[in-house]
């Protein structure tokens, strides 16, 4: 007996449902990063209290570029935020320009985070990443250039407020 | 529901009426049928992308361009009913333009993929349940890489744009048609092959 065409792509098409699902999350996702786009003008601004400069690897004692991690610390309102970058491990690794970015938000709280480009073209890519319930959050191959974080809390704090979405200023990765 | 893709498969048509309608309701100015929406065709758009051969989390962020895309340029969607397509063709030409930036994909010619096909179950083979579809699977791995791929795209999508598709596979435009016959052909030989 012959197989319609229908037949035999409706069964490729429950195979990828199988062999390759889409992310659980997948569409909250993108309902979050729609409703960083709504947010945009009510993000509460990060400053940069760290003593380094926007440009990661040059400290302002002029240390070498080839210092090869950086700390950062934003601070708001209500959260401050502590990044580190550093190099990725790049042992039997043909991809070696990685830099790896993990975060703490402090007082932790569940967040959804994002990491691209200052700007919001459609085209700009964003990674996207959780922080756990300690607060930590890691983008194991950072985008590079220049960039931002925008958190957007999961829940409320632990006094039953609400949490403001922030993000931080431009710096460079 | 455990799964998170799209029920019945790609050629449902429920679900593309799902679709045109929840566009229909946001465009009218019911903010959550935009909710809907999202969750209707992420997983297809997954599967669109997924289908140019980007990993996964590449994808992901491609999935969520294109939305954001859709909300800055709704306007240009003149047709509900063809908001389908006009989400998947977004999704591919971004899916494209992405590889081109950052060689995220490696396209490989027939012939060579022909001989690198792998003889060991991968892991995703493993995860193939029942007889039908582990003929299937079977079968699918024995066609050419640009067999798989464009097999992929019209499963989720029956009438794609050819030229998005041309991009993304880097092949005439032409003999997208013909390619896609040929495929159907060759996978149906290879199952007639598995079931004897």
């Amino acid at each position: 007996m012959t197989v319609s065409d229908e037949e035999l792509l409706r069964a490729i098409a429950d195979l990828c449902t199988d062999t390759d699902p889409s992310p659980a999350d997948l569409a909250d996702g993108v309902l979050a990063r729609l409703a960083v786009q709504g947010l945009e003008t009510e993000f509460e601004l990060f400053t940069l209290v760290h003593p380094l400069d926007t440009r990661l690897g040059t400290r302002f004692d002029a240390e070498p570029e080839t210092s090869s991690t950086v700390a950062l610390e934003f601070a708001g309102s209500t959260y401050r935020v502590l990044v580190r970058i550093a190099d990725t491990d790049t042992d039997n690794d043909t991809d070696t320009d990685g830099r790896r970015l993990d975060g703490w938000v402090v007082p932790a709280l569940p967040m959804r985070v994002f990491l691209g480009p200052p700007g919001d073209a459609p085209t700009d890519v964003r990674q996207s990443a959780y922080a756990d319930r300690e607060g930590r959050f890691e983008f194991p191959r950072a985008v590079r250039g220049e960039v931002r974080l925008w958190l957007l809390p999961q829940g409320t704090r632990r006094d039953g407020a609400s949490a403001p979405p922030f993000v931080t200023p431009p710096f460079l990765v | 529901m455990t799964t998170h893709d799209a029920p019945g498969g790609s050629t449902s048509s429920a679900l593309y009426d799902a679709a045109t309608d929840a566009f229909r309701r946001w465009r009218t100015g019911e903010d959550p049928a935009l909710d809907d929406l999202v969750r209707i065709m992420s997983p297809v758009l997954w599967h669109v992308v997924r289908a140019t051969g980007l990993d996964r989390e590449t994808a992901e962020d491609v999935v969520q361009s294109t939305w954001l895309t859709l909300v800055r340029s709704a306007d240009s969607v003149r047709d509900a009913q063809a908001i389908t397509r006009w989400l998947c063709t977004s999704a591919r030409r971004e899916a494209w333009r992405v590889s081109k930036v950052g060689g995220r994909t490696r396209p490989v010619e027939d012939e060579v993929l022909d001989t690198r096909l792998p003889a060991q179950p991968s892991p995703e083979s493993e995860v193939v349940t029942g007889d039908e579809g582990a003929r299937l699977w079977q079968a699918l791995s024995q066609l050419p890489e640009r067999c798989q791929r464009l097999l992929r795209i019209v499963a989720w999508e029956p009438r794609p744009d050819y030229s998005s598709v041309a991009d993304s596979l880097e092949m005439p435009i032409g003999s997208i048609g013909p390619t896609r016959r040929r495929c159907l052909d060759k996978l149906r030989l290879e199952l007639g092959g598995a079931a004897s």
